[in-house]
């Protein structure tokens, strides 16, 4: 006969609170005075939420803290912008989570299945802020009322078309890359007019676009690869000039752009350039060749010693000089100049540490099979190094996107900057301070904190596809 | 005991039969202040099975890893197949592509799958196509006894499984020669026989070989000529019947003595 152990008594929700508030006389005390000043903060909080906050001066000026100054007839240019590149957005998701599925597929491996419910609720905090939007938003608005679901919507249909990617034969893969690339180019383009770069390098951009179709390591002749790998580098110079022609040009281009377009866009960009740069600096920071060892050293230890704003100063007063004459660089590229070389030097030395912690036993196992010191490094330490960061390297990003803000010193409207223009309005020279700052603090949490959320779902399922 | 002696009494057992593959010629090589190899000199011939044995600190590893120069020897002369290992890096790199490696700690590459670590360096170095590569990747874990685990990744296997795809690995490249450096020490005892029934079939498929190990056991069997080091110098060299039973060198006895 065997014995039942008898079931061990339901906890009621006394001895809950006993257990967990007060277990002991200074666990008790903590409770005692934490919990009625929480209440209260809180209380205090809602209430001004609610009760006493003067949001007219967020309800009134949301269209400025979205997309700032620019001209209203033209608007739908940014519209349409973030919409592209939420379609951008969405297919880069949806083909690389298409990969990861197939690769993980095929180790027999368990994964973290994405649904739309799920993404949405990890991402709650910029639901909520859309939330937030609907709540202050006059049908005067009528842009920034669409303008989150198109984004919203956008993203969402466009992952499920890259996830379907998983259809295609792999070899055609790239397609959904070259589809993201093809919507990044056109979100800029869409914002400065289809020709603001002349016809030849706007060609060039879709021609570099499709060229990312080209399956250059199916190529067996070493020349050959060479050769097409040496013409996408070059059209990919070409593109980033057509990009920054069309970004760069006066009355539409980025130097008019503001609110939160701009603090997104400023920081997407600089994000982006960083990464590249850094791993440079990284890279040549470890090199066996002492003069470049010691530039990237003095070039990181430098930027790492001086203030962020110091060098923002220093962008739009002394980079001039050391610019050829007759280089015009608007105050907004100048920022993003500086915003990048900032973050780069933070960025090398998180990649450092990356490639610091692989043991040794890696690079001998390439270098044994007789693998040139490149390869090793493209192939073998930096998908392991980078991986290793990405949790360090978001919150770089993340610091990097709220420092955006600092933009607003050396008067550059983006989010934080906009309530400048909005306490110089006649109706809030004096009121509701309070409340704009209190919306911006929000605007900016729930974009940071959805960074943090989905770079730990990042790093959960790359640790699992190893 | 000097090194002179040492060479007048074993120069025999110290060269290869047939032609060489191997060559070392006074080899030395320093850590700092310490010797980890000195005077070395052994020829390995084409097919040959080499165990090496000693105590550790002995200097086994870092001489297999001078062959192929992820240690670099401070004197003397490496010759591996017909060329000198210098410091110019396409003879290295030659030399690299010759001879395959497995080690202790297995080190795949745990990003990638089973099948891409095994066809990364055919694809990168020799430029094969990915199929060919991935055919040729797909006989090597057929005949290390895996074929089923090819998709998988490394961290999902046991470390038997892992040290046969680290043997699959370095076969990729075609290498003449295969370094073994302890390939059992890191493997639990249930897993030592699976991969050393694997070095076994290599050694009779003809494979020129040179192993740093322990197993005693696979020294007796397989072995041509069993090498014994201590301090950095070969102290002992010998068919496995002489070295076993009948050992010359009192160095040799104690080492003996203290494992058998």
């Amino acid at each position: 006969m065997t014995v039942v152990a008898p079931a061990p008594p339901r906890e009621t929700s006394l001895d809950w609170v006993k257990r967990n508030l007060f277990r002991n006389w200074w666990s008790g005390l903590i409770t005692v005075i934490l919990l009625p000043l929480s209440l209260y903060l809180g209380y205090r909080a809602l209430r001004f939420f609610f009760v006493t906050g003067q949001w007219d001066a967020v309800r009134v000026n949301l269209t400025l803290f979205m997309q700032g100054t620019f001209p209203r007839d033209e608007q739908w240019r940014l519209i349409s912008q973030i919409v592209i590149f939420a379609l951008a957005f969405g297919i880069g998701l949806g083909t690389n989570s298409a990969a990861s599925h197939d690769r993980a597929d095929d180790a027999g491996l368990e994964i973290e299945n994405g649904s739309i419910a799920g993404t949405l609720a990890r991402m709650w905090s910029l639901v909520a802020f859309i939330a937030l939007l609907l709540f202050f938003a006059t049908t005067d608005d009528v842009g920034d009322f669409i303008n989150p679901f198109l984004v919203v919507g956008g993203a969402i249909v466009a992952a499920a078309i890259g996830y379907q990617a998983r259809r295609l034969p792999r070899r055609f893969r790239n397609v959904g890359w070259v589809l993201t690339m093809t919507f990044l180019v056109i979100g800029f383009q869409v914002v400065s007019g289809f020709d603001a770069g002349g016809w030849v390098p706007l060609s060039i951009v879709y021609g570099s676009v499709a060229f990312g179709a080209v399956p250059v390591e199916r190529f067996d002749s070493t020349w050959v690869r060479l050769l097409l790998r040496l013409v996408a580098l070059a059209v990919v110079v070409f593109a980033i000039r057509a990009i920054y022609a069309a970004v760069d040009s006066p009355g539409i281009g980025w130097d008019v752009w503001s609110g939160l377009h701009l603090t997104l866009m400023v920081s997407a960009i600089a994000i982006v350039l960083a990464f590249p740069l850094g791993l440079l600096l990284a890279l040549a920071r470890r090199s066996t060749l002492p003069a470049l060892r010691v530039m990237a050293t003095v070039y990181i230890e430098v930027i790492r010693g001086v203030p962020l704003i110091t060098l923002l100063f220093m962008g739009q007063f002394i980079l001039g000089f050391l610019l050829p004459a007759g280089t015009v660089l608007s105050a907004v590229s100048r920022a993003i100049a500086v915003m990048t070389l900032f973050s780069a030097a933070y960025m090398a030395e998180i990649v450092r540490g990356g490639l610091q912690a692989l043991p040794r036993g890696q690079t001998e196992a390439g270098q044994a099979m007789g693998m040139a010191p490149p390869t090793i490094m493209r192939r073998i330490i930096l998908p392991q190094a980078l991986t290793a960061v990405i949790p360090a390297m978001v919150g770089q990003f993340i610091a990097l996107f709220k420092d955006s803000s600092l933009l607003s010193i050396i008067a550059i409207l983006e989010f934080l900057g906009v309530r400048k223009i909005i306490h110089a309005q006649a109706d809030f020279r004096s009121i509701g301070f309070a409340e704009t700052l209190v919306f911006v603090a929000i605007g900016y949490w729930a974009f940071a904190f959805a960074m943090s959320r989905e770079s730990q779902r990042l790093e959960r399922r790359l640790r699992v596809t190893r | 005991m000097t090194s002179e002696q040492n060479q007048s009494v074993y120069s025999d057992a110290t060269q290869a039969k047939g032609e060489a593959v191997i060559e070392l010629t006074d080899v030395d090589k320093f850590f700092g202040d310490f010797q980890a190899l000195a005077d070395i000199n052994m020829n390995i011939g084409a097919q040959e099975v080499i165990v090496v044995i000693g105590p550790s600190g002995s200097g086994k590893s870092t001489l297999i890893r001078c062959i192929n120069r992820l240690e670099k020897h401070d004197r003397g002369t490496i010759v591996v197949d017909g060329i000198e290992l210098s410091d110019d890096i396409k003879n290295i790199q030659e030399i690299r592509r010759e001879t395959g490696m497995v080690f202790q700690s297995f080190n795949l590459f745990p990003h990638l799958t089973v099948i891409d670590n095994i066809t990364l360096a055919p694809r990168q170095v020799r430029h094969e196509s990915k199929d060919s590569a991935e055919e040729t990747a797909m006989q090597l874990l057929e005949r290390v006894g895996i074929p089923e685990q090819a998709r998988k990744f490394p961290g999902q296997l046991s470390g038997g499984q892992q040290q046969r795809v680290a043997i699959a690995r370095s076969l990729a490249m075609k290498p003449k020669v295969m370094l073994f450096d302890e390939p059992t020490s890191a493997l639990d005892p249930e897993m030592i026989k699976e991969v050393l029934d694997v070095m076994i079939e290599l050694a009779e498929g003809g494979m020129t070989m040179i192993v740093v190990t322990h197993e005693m056991g696979f020294a007796r069997a397989v072995a041509d000529r069993v090498v014994f080091m201590a301090d950095g110098y070969i102290v002992e060299v010998g068919t496995p019947e002489h070295f076993f039973t009948n050992p010359q060198e009192e160095r040799t006895k104690l080492f003996l003595s203290q494992i058998l």
